[in-house]
C-alpha cells in the first residue's frame, strides 16, 4: 500500500509540473497584461511608462524564462506577489481559499446529509409516489441555473424578508468580537449561498444514491440476506449501503476536489469572498501569481481526491487490495 | 406542492423590507470594481482612487466646478502672484514654484504634513526598485528644498517649465515618519518598499492618512471601512463611518440597495442602461433614492484605420459622418441622458469650442453622405450596397462584447450606414482581446469603438500625435489607434507644454479640434455621463465628472 500511495505521490508532482508549465504558456499567449489595466485608469501613462513597466514586470521576456523565475520564486516558499492588488499572493488567496473551503464544505456537507436519506428512501419503492417527486426534485435542482437561484434567493429572503444579508462574508465592524459572535455572524452569511449551491448538489447526489443503491439491492446477497432473516436496517446499511458507496466515493471525492476551485457564479451573486472570482479576475488581468498558485490548488486537489477516493475503496470493498 | 408554489408566489408579492433609513450614523457605499492595496504611489485602479480621496489629500486638486483648487496648500502658486519663477540654471531653463503647506495638516497619528514627506515620496517614486505607473507626475520636479526652521515652505524645482506645474493632484505625500523605515531597510530590493510598506502590511495605521477620513478595516475583494481623522486639517466630516463594498455582480446591487446592504452606489457601480431602469423605477415606487446622470470627460468615438484604403480617403469618412444621426442615437438610446460628441474635447472642458471657425460640423444628411460616396467613386449596385472597382463598400466594426450599450449602439450606426449603402460587418471580441491585441496593434481592420479617458487641459499626445502611432518598434505603446498624422497637430501638441500664454494655448487647442473634426480620423460618437444613486436625504454630493472623484469633498456630505 505503501508504494503505491509513494507511486502516486510522483506522478501527481510530475503531472503538476507538467501542468503547470502549459498553463504557464497558455496564458502567457493570452493578449494583454497588467499594464494594459494601468493604461486605462490613468490617461497619463506614457508610452515611455509602459516600455518601463512592462520591462519591470518582466514582461518583455519569453514564456520559458519566466516559468524559470516563477519556478525559483516558488521554490524558495514565496508564492509571489499579486500584480493586480499589490499585495504578496499569500495575503491575498489565504482568506479566500478558507471562505471557499467553508462555502464549499457547508454546502457539501449540507447536501449529502439531505441527498444520501433522500436517495435511499426514493430506492426503496422505485416508481412509487415519493419516488417520482423526489426525482423530479433532483432533476430540478439538477436543472435550475444557480445565478438565477440565487438572485431569487436574495429577492425573497433579503429584499422581501429581510431575513438574511443580501451578500457579503460578515458583518464589517466585527472583525474585533469573540469568535464565537463572528461565527455565528458568518454562519448568517453563509445561509444564502449554502442554499444555492445545495439545491444542485441534492438534486445529484440524490440521483446518484437512487441508483446505487438500486444496482446494491438488485444483488443475489441481498436476497440471501433477506432470507437469512436479517434486520431490515442490517441489510439495508451492512449490506446494500456500504456497496453502493464505491460510486458514491468516486462522485464525492471528485466534489471535494473542487471545494478550492470556488463557486464563481454564487460567489459572484452573493459578493462572498471566495477564491472563484479571484481565480477568474487573476486570468483576465493576467496576474501570473495568482492564477498559477490557485491552478496548482486545484489540480493537487483532483489528484489528492482521486488517491484518496482510490485508497478508500480499499475499505468500503475488501475485495480491492493494493499490495 | 400546490401550497409551496402559493407560498413562493405569496412571498414575491410581501412589501419591501425596510433597512435602516441612512444618517450621519453611517454610509455604506457600493461599488461594482475591484480595489487594490492604498498605497498611493502605486495604486492604478479607479476604486482605489476613488477611495483614497477620502483619506489621503494632495496640494491641490480639480474641484467639481472643473477649477483648480488648494488642498494641502495655502494657495496655488503662480508667476503672477510672484510665487513662481522660470529660471535658468545651467544653461536650462527651469521653473521654481513656492508650496506652502498648511499650517494645521496633519497626518492621522497627528504628525505634521511636511516638505519632507513631499520630498520622500519623490524620492520613492523615482526609484527604479518601485513599480509606479505614471512616473512623471514625481520626477517632473527635480528637487524639493526647504529651510529646517519652515518645514512647511516647500520650494519645488521643475525639470522643465510646463505651464500645467501646479497640477498636482496625483503627488501624494507620503508620511517619511512611518514609512521612512521601511525604505531604508526594503528600498534597495525590486520591489522591496512595495511589498513591505506598511499600506500592505498595517493598512489601518492611522499615520499613513491626512484626509478626512483613515482606514479602520480593509477586505481586499469585500470591503474598507473609514473613520473621521480626528487631526483633519479641513471641515470636519459629518458621517462618523463609511463603508465602501464591493458588489461586482451589478445585477444584485440593486438588490443590495433595496435590502439595505449599501445605502447608495457610486460612480463606479452602475451602468446607464441599468440606471436608467432604476431610476423609473425608483420614480414610479417613490423610492428615496436620487439618480444622477452628470456629463463626463470620457469620450466614446470610433477610431477609423487610416492604413485602410477605403478609409484613407477623406471623402468616404465624411460621407461616413454625414450618414449618422448621433443626437437622435442619443435620445432613443440613452434618454437624452448622454450627449452628442463634436470632438475629442468634452464640454466640461475649457478647451472646448463648437465654434463653426474651428470646428466642423457634420448634420445628418443621407443626400449629403451619398454625393460624397459618389464622388469617391462608390457606385450603388443592384444589391443595394456601394462598389468601386468590383469591390464592394463593406466595413469591419468592432467592439467589446457583452457591453451591450455599445452593441446597441452598433446596431444602430450599421442599419444608418446600410441605408446609404455601407455593408458593416460586426465582429466583437472580449475586452482582453479588443484592448490587449486588436487596438493596441492596430488589427481592426475599419473601425473600433471605445471610449478614451481624459482629464480638462490634457495635452493629446498619447492618442493624436503621430509619435503615438503603435508600432513594433515603440513596442506598441501610444494610443494613436487610427494611425493619423498631421504636421500642425504635432507642432501644436510639442508647443503647449511650454506655453504659459492660457489664450495661446487654447489657440493650440482649437487648431487641434480644426484638423480633428476637418480629417475626421475618429468619428466622436458621445460623452459619457457618470452615474451614481444616492439617498434622497444625502446633502452637499456632487459629482465631478472627471477622474477627481466625488469622494474630494465627501467632508462635506451630510444627512
Amino acid at each position: 500500500m505503501l508504494t503505491y500511495i509513494l507511486r502516486r505521490i510522483i506522478q501527481t508532482l510530475m503531472v503538476i509540473i507538467l501542468l503547470s508549465y502549459v498553463i504557464f504558456t497558455i496564458m502567457a499567449l493570452m493578449p494583454g497584461d497588467p499594464v494594459e489595466l494601468m493604461i486605462s485608469s490613468n490617461p497619463k501613462i506614457t508610452p515611455e511608462d509602459v516600455v518601463r513597466l512592462r520591462e519591470f514586470y518582466g514582461l518583455d521576456q519569453p514564456a520559458w524564462k519566466r516559468y524559470g523565475n516563477w519556478v525559483s520564486t516558488l521554490a524558495q516558499g514565496d508564492l509571489g506577489y499579486s500584480r493586480t492588488y499589490r499585495v504578496p499572493v499569500t495575503d491575498l488567496l489565504g482568506p479566500r481559499l478558507w471562505n471557499t473551503f467553508v462555502l464549499s464544505m457547508a454546502a457539501m456537507v449540507f447536501s449529502l446529509v439531505v441527498a444520501i436519506p433522500l436517495g435511499i428512501i426514493s430506492a426503496l419503492k422505485p416508481g412509487g409516489k415519493l419516488d417520482s417527486f423526489l426525482n423530479f426534485f433532483s432533476f430540478a435542482g439538477i436543472s435550475i441555473p444557480s445565478f438565477w437561484l440565487g438572485i431569487m434567493l436574495i429577492i425573497i429572503f433579503a429584499v422581501k424578508l429581510g431575513w438574511f444579508p443580501a451578500g457579503g462574508t460578515q458583518t464589517i465592524g466585527l472583525e474585533n468580537a469573540s469568535i464565537w459572535a463572528r461565527i455565528v455572524d458568518s454562519s448568517y452569511f453563509l445561509v444564502l449561498p449554502v442554499l444555492s449551491l445545495s439545491i444542485q448538489g441534492i438534486g445529484r447526489f440524490v440521483r446518484f444514491t437512487r441508483s446505487a443503491m438500486m444496482e446494491a439491492l438488485r444483488n443475489d446477497f441481498i436476497r440471501t440476506a433477506k432470507a437469512k432473516g436479517l434486520p431490515r436496517s442490517v441489510v439495508l446499511w451492512k449490506h446494500a449501503f456500504r456497496n453502493a458507496l464505491i460510486p458514491l466515493i468516486t462522485v464525492v471525492a471528485l466534489s471535494i476536489s473542487s471545494v478550492f476551485s470556488g463557486a464563481i457564479l454564487t460567489e459572484t451573486v452573493f459578493s462572498y469572498q471566495g477564491v472563484g472570482k479571484l481565480v477568474f479576475d487573476s486570468i483576465i488581468a493576467n496576474d501570473f501569481n495568482v492564477a498559477m498558485v490557485s491552478f496548482i490548488i486545484s489540480i493537487s486537489m483532483v489528484l489528492l481526491m482521486n488517491l484518496v477516493a482510490d485508497i478508500l475503496y480499499g475499505f468500503a470493498d475488501p475485495r480491492i487490495s493494493y499490495s | 406542492m400546490r401550497n409551496m408554489a402559493l407560498a413562493f408566489f405569496v412571498t414575491l408579492g410581501l412589501g419591501l423590507h425596510a433597512g435602516a433609513a441612512p444618517s450621519n450614523k453611517e454610509l455604506k457605499i457600493g461599488i461594482s470594481q475591484e480595489f487594490e492595496n492604498m498605497n498611493p504611489l502605486i495604486m492604478t485602479m479607479s476604486a482605489t482612487t476613488y477611495m483614497y480621496r477620502m483619506v489621503g489629500r494632495t496640494l491641490d486638486v480639480l474641484d467639481a466646478d472643473a477649477k483648480w483648487v488648494p488642498n494641502l496648500a495655502k494657495d496655488i502658486p503662480s508667476r503672477e502672484k510672484g510665487t513662481a519663477q522660470i529660471v535658468e540654471i545651467g544653461g536650462k531653463k527651469k521653473l521654481v514654484a513656492h508650496w506652502e503647506i498648511l499650517e494645521n495638516a496633519k497626518w492621522g497619528d497627528g504628525k505634521p504634513v511636511t516638505c519632507e514627506d513631499f520630498a520622500f515620496a519623490r524620492t520613492v517614486a523615482a526609484s527604479p526598485t518601485v513599480s509606479v505607473g505614471e512616473k512623471e507626475t514625481f520626477t517632473q520636479i527635480e528637487k524639493i528644498e526647504w529651510d529646517a526652521k519652515t518645514p512647511k515652505k516647500c520650494v519645488f524645482t521643475y525639470e522643465k517649465p510646463r505651464w500645467d506645474f501646479y497640477q498636482l493632484a496625483n503627488f501624494f505625500p507620503l508620511p517619511k515618519h512611518i514609512e521612512g523605515p521601511v525604505w531604508e531597510k526594503y528600498g534597495k530590493q525590486k520591489e522591496g518598499y512595495e511589498k513591505n510598506s506598511n499600506y500592505v502590511k498595517n493598512p489601518t495605521n492611522k499615520g499613513l492618512y491626512n484626509g478626512p477620513y483613515v482606514v479602520t478595516s480593509v477586505r481586499l475583494g469585500d470591503h474598507v471601512a473609514f473613520e473621521p481623522n480626528p487631526h483633519f486639517y479641513g471641515e470636519k466630516p459629518k458621517i462618523e463611518k463609511v463603508i465602501v463594498k464591493l458588489i461586482s455582480n451589478t445585477g444584485t446591487m440593486e438588490a443590495n440597495l433595496r435590502s439595505g446592504t449599501i445605502d447608495m452606489i457610486s460612480t463606479l457601480g452602475f451602468a446607464l442602461d441599468q440606471a436608467l431602469a432604476f431610476d423609473k423605477k425608483a420614480k414610479s415606487e417613490g423610492l428615496p433614492y436620487v439618480t444622477h446622470f452628470v456629463p463626463s470627460i470620457t469620450y466614446e468615438h470610433i477610431d477609423l484605420l487610416l492604413d485602410n484604403p477605403i478609409l484613407s480617403d477623406l471623402k468616404v469618412r465624411k460621407a461616413l459622418m454625414h450618414s449618422i444621426n448621433r443626437e437622435d442615437l442619443v435620445k432613443a438610446l440613452f434618454e437624452g441622458k448622454q450627449s452628442a460628441a463634436q470632438h475629442f474635447v468634452s464640454p466640461k472642458d475649457p478647451w472646448y469650442t463648437t465654434d463653426p471657425k474651428f470646428v466642423t460640423t457634420y448634420r445628418y444628411s443621407k443626400r449629403e453622405a451619398q454625393k460624397l460616396f459618389d464622388e469617391a467613386g462608390w457606385k450603388v449596385g443592384a444589391d443595394g450596397y456601394r462598389h468601386k472597382g468590383g469591390k464592394k463598400l463593406s466595413l469591419t466594426f468592432m467592439t467589446t462584447a457583452g457591453n451591450k450599450t455599445r452593441e446597441l449602439v452598433q446596431t444602430y450606426l450599421q442599419e444608418q450606414w446600410k441605408q446609404v449603402g455601407v455593408e458593416i460587418l460586426i465582429k466583437n471580441e472580449p475586452a482582453k482581446v479588443f484592448f490587449g491585441e486588436t487596438t493596441r496593434k492596430r488589427k481592426f481592420g475599419s473601425m473600433a469603438m471605445y471610449a478614451w479617458v481624459s482629464s480638462p487641459e490634457n495635452n493629446p499626445r498619447s492618442t493624436l500625435h503621430s509619435k503615438s502611432i503603435p508600432s513594433d518598434k515603440n513596442g506598441w505603446s501610444g494610443q494613436n489607434n487610427p494611425g493619423w498624422v498631421n504636421a500642425s497637430v504635432d507642432k501644436a501638441i510639442d508647443s503647449m507644454d511650454t506655453e504659459f500664454d492660457a489664450k495661446k494655448r487654447m489657440a493650440y487647442a482649437w487648431e487641434m479640434q480644426k484638423a480633428y473634426t476637418e480629417e475626421v480620423p475618429v468619428i466622436p460618437l458621445y460623452y459619457r455621463s457618470d452615474i451614481s444613486v444616492v439617498p434622497a436625504s444625502l446633502k452637499n454630493y456632487r459629482m465631478p465628472g472627471h477622474q477627481f472623484h466625488e469622494t474630494t469633498e465627501i467632508e462635506k456630505w451630510t444627512f
